[in-house]
């Protein structure tokens, strides 16, 4: 496989968030991964304290630079995640536009980083750069329920609503939309959260069909972070591998990031003891210890075709 | 297996240098690997063209602080390679010395790397501070025969030089010397390098023991950038698995930077096409496809105990 990845994120010096989260488990599965790191940070936000530097968006195009005066700007995939910074967001809409005329297969995985739990969590101008500029750019993008709601301005209160969110995001660009996780009421009770996904796609005829799927996945009693880069990684390679089979790609996806916690949380509970909550540096995700995992995840649930 | 590396190189967008090429490796075999990046470039320096951006001395120092302010300064292994600042070098040192007097059993791996074939290709003002601060802290140091010599002042033409110029290193600081190439004639034939190590061991039985080995290992005929870097983070892995066993922890070492390259040099023929000598780009080291090589290389070259 010769596949290569342009991913434009974050690098901490510990821990798995942004490029760090993402890098590994691609080039475990064999992927090029070219990375451009948006900042560099010692660690995660959520820690007590962080120090670090970030990139400016001339910086990233100066990059960008290098790579095209060499003649190495051909990539198959790009992927973007968290990103605070809009002109920064505009420099990798134009570069994303500017592969895409050299590779027009290029498939940009897209992560639209803007909130959960009803706020905001970037400054609020990134919303119409998302909207306008880099939804419709992308191939790939993963919101999560407030995303796809504030993306849309629409309101999801049941799976009928997540449906047609899905198509409307359709409509704006990408052909395939994983809404992460959302409120919805789980058939399989309170213990469960309810992911969607959506894939359009040409059939063998020429018709034009839509596969949807929803997910019941086990919530987890934790904050992780890196756990979305991990997953618009995995959902990456996982649609490369099993293109127009959305429902075994998600099932894969989904998998990993379950083992992956799980194994964790198992670690954070141990390293911080017992009846102790787990500090932000106790529940890093174990990922080099998850390779196997990675590598071939044994498939622990079941996506509902719908 | 619980070991962390803190490793401080370069970071390329593009290709296998610096803690591109330390990284994945070590990664893979479930060392975990926090990385500070001294700079980030497009790609390494040995392209048409390259740019992108240096870490200063202080910013360095800033992420260092990050992570210190959130208690989580403790490692295992330091590593760090090519650099060209001395203030940064004279950073990194102090940041060793703390570390190490967090943990006193922290390993320090270090290339000194000032140049080659007779020249020195960082500036000059680096030697010194390489000679009088950086090696007497490092505990593995990964010179080659010209940066060996410019260490101790001593000329290298003989075996028993060899061996001489690895007992003044240890005196100066490191307990573990390898030679990672030379030009003394090989008993193999022309077509071999010779390289040799040298590991002050403290055996379980309580004895001091300096365990010495010779190394022929074919030459190939391509240049390639990144190598002393893997070379470097690979014997890290393999004498912390063979920490009495010198002879094994290098025959692992150069078997795995022999795969590697070999793989290497076959994607590169076949890329540029018969007759024609490969670029920098098709060059660059078949890392993640030799993934099953660095988990567990093939012996294929045999050390010699002197």
């Amino acid at each position: 496989m010769d596949c290569r990845v342009l991913s434009v994120q974050s690098h901490v010096v510990r821990g798995y968030v942004g490029n760090k989260s993402a890098s590994f488990p691609l080039q475990v599965l064999g992927f090029e991964v070219d990375t451009i790191n948006s900042v560099q940070f010692s660690n995660h936000t959520g820690y007590e304290h962080w120090k670090g530097q970030v990139l400016t968006a001339d910086e990233l195009h100066v990059l960008y630079e290098g790579i095209k005066l060499n003649n190495v700007n051909q990539y198959d995939y790009v992927l973007t995640g968290y990103s605070r910074d809009d002109s920064f967001l505009d420099t990798v809409v134009d570069i994303v536009q500017e592969l895409k005329s050299a590779n027009p297969s290029l498939v940009y995985v897209c992560d639209p980083v803007l909130g959960d739990n009803g706020a905001m969590y970037v400054p609020e101008n990134l919303l119409p750069i998302y909207r306008d500029k880099v939804v419709p750019a992308a191939d790939i993008i993963t919101p999560n329920q407030f995303e796809a709601e504030l993306l849309t301005g629409r309101h999801i209160s049941s799976e009928r609503d997540a449906v047609e969110v899905m198509n409307l995001l359709h409509s704006m660009g990408p052909d395939t939309v994983v809404i992460t996780s959302s409120d919805l009421p789980s058939p399989l009770g309170d213990q469960y959260l309810v992911a969607l996904g959506s894939q359009k796609r040409v059939s063998a005829d020429g018709t034009m069909v839509t596969q949807q799927i929803r997910m019941d996945i086990p919530k987890v009693d934790a904050v992780f972070v890196g756990t979305g880069d991990l997953f618009a990684a995995m959902l990456l390679a996982w649609t490369h591998l099993h293109p127009n089979e959305l429902k075994m790609a998600c099932e894969k996806t989904v998998s990993v990031l379950h083992h992956v916690i799980k194994r964790t949380i198992t670690f954070a509970k141990e390293v911080a003891g017992p009846n102790r909550k787990p500090s932000p540096a106790q529940l890093e995700l174990r990922m080099v210890q998850s390779k196997a995992d990675i590598e071939d995840p044994a498939i622990v649930l079941n996506a509902v075709v719908l | 297996m619980e070991c962390r590396v803190l490793s401080i190189q370069s970071h390329v967008v593009r290709g296998y240098v610096g803690n591109k090429s330390a990284s994945f490796p070590l990664q893979v075999l479930g060392f975990e690997v926090d990385s500070i990046n001294s700079v980030q470039f497009s790609n390494h320096t040995g392209y048409s063209h390259w740019k992108g951006q240096v870490l200063t001395a202080d910013e360095l120092h800033v992420l260092y602080e990050g992570i210190k302010l959130n208690n989580v300064n403790h490692y295992d292994y330091v590593l760090t390679g090519y650099t060209r600042d001395t203030s940064f070098l004279e950073m990194v040192v102090d940041i060793v010395q703390e570390l190490k007097r967090a943990n006193p059993n922290l390993v320090y791996v270090c290339d000194p790397v000032l140049g080659d074939h007779g020249s020195m290709y960082v500036p000059q003002n680096l030697h010194p501070v390489y000679k009088n601060k950086v090696v007497p802290v490092a505990d593995i140091i990964t010179p080659n025969q010209f940066e060996a010599e410019l260490l101790t002042g001593k000329n290298i033409s003989t075996e028993k030089d060899a061996v001489e110029v690895m007992d003044l290193l240890h005196k100066m600081g490191p307990d573990t010397v390898v030679i990672t190439s030379s030009d003394l004639p090989p008993r193999l034939g022309d077509r071999f390098l010779v390289s040799f190590g040298s590991r002050r061991i403290l055996m379980p039985d309580g004895t001091r023991t300096t365990q010495r080995i010779r190394i022929e290992v074919p030459k190939v005929d391509a240049v390639f950038v990144g190598t002393g870097d893997l070379f470097a983070a690979m014997l890290l892995a393999w004498t912390h698995h063979y920490p009495t066993d010198l002879k094994t922890a290098c025959e692992k070492t150069f078997s795995v930077m022999h795969h590697v390259i070999q793989r290497t040099i076959s994607y590169a023929h076949e890329m540029a096409g018969p007759g024609r000598r490969p670029s920098p780009a098709q060059l660059e080291l078949r890392m993640v496809q030799s993934k099953a090589d660095i988990e567990d290389p093939a012996i294929v070259m045999e050390a010699t105990v002197l």
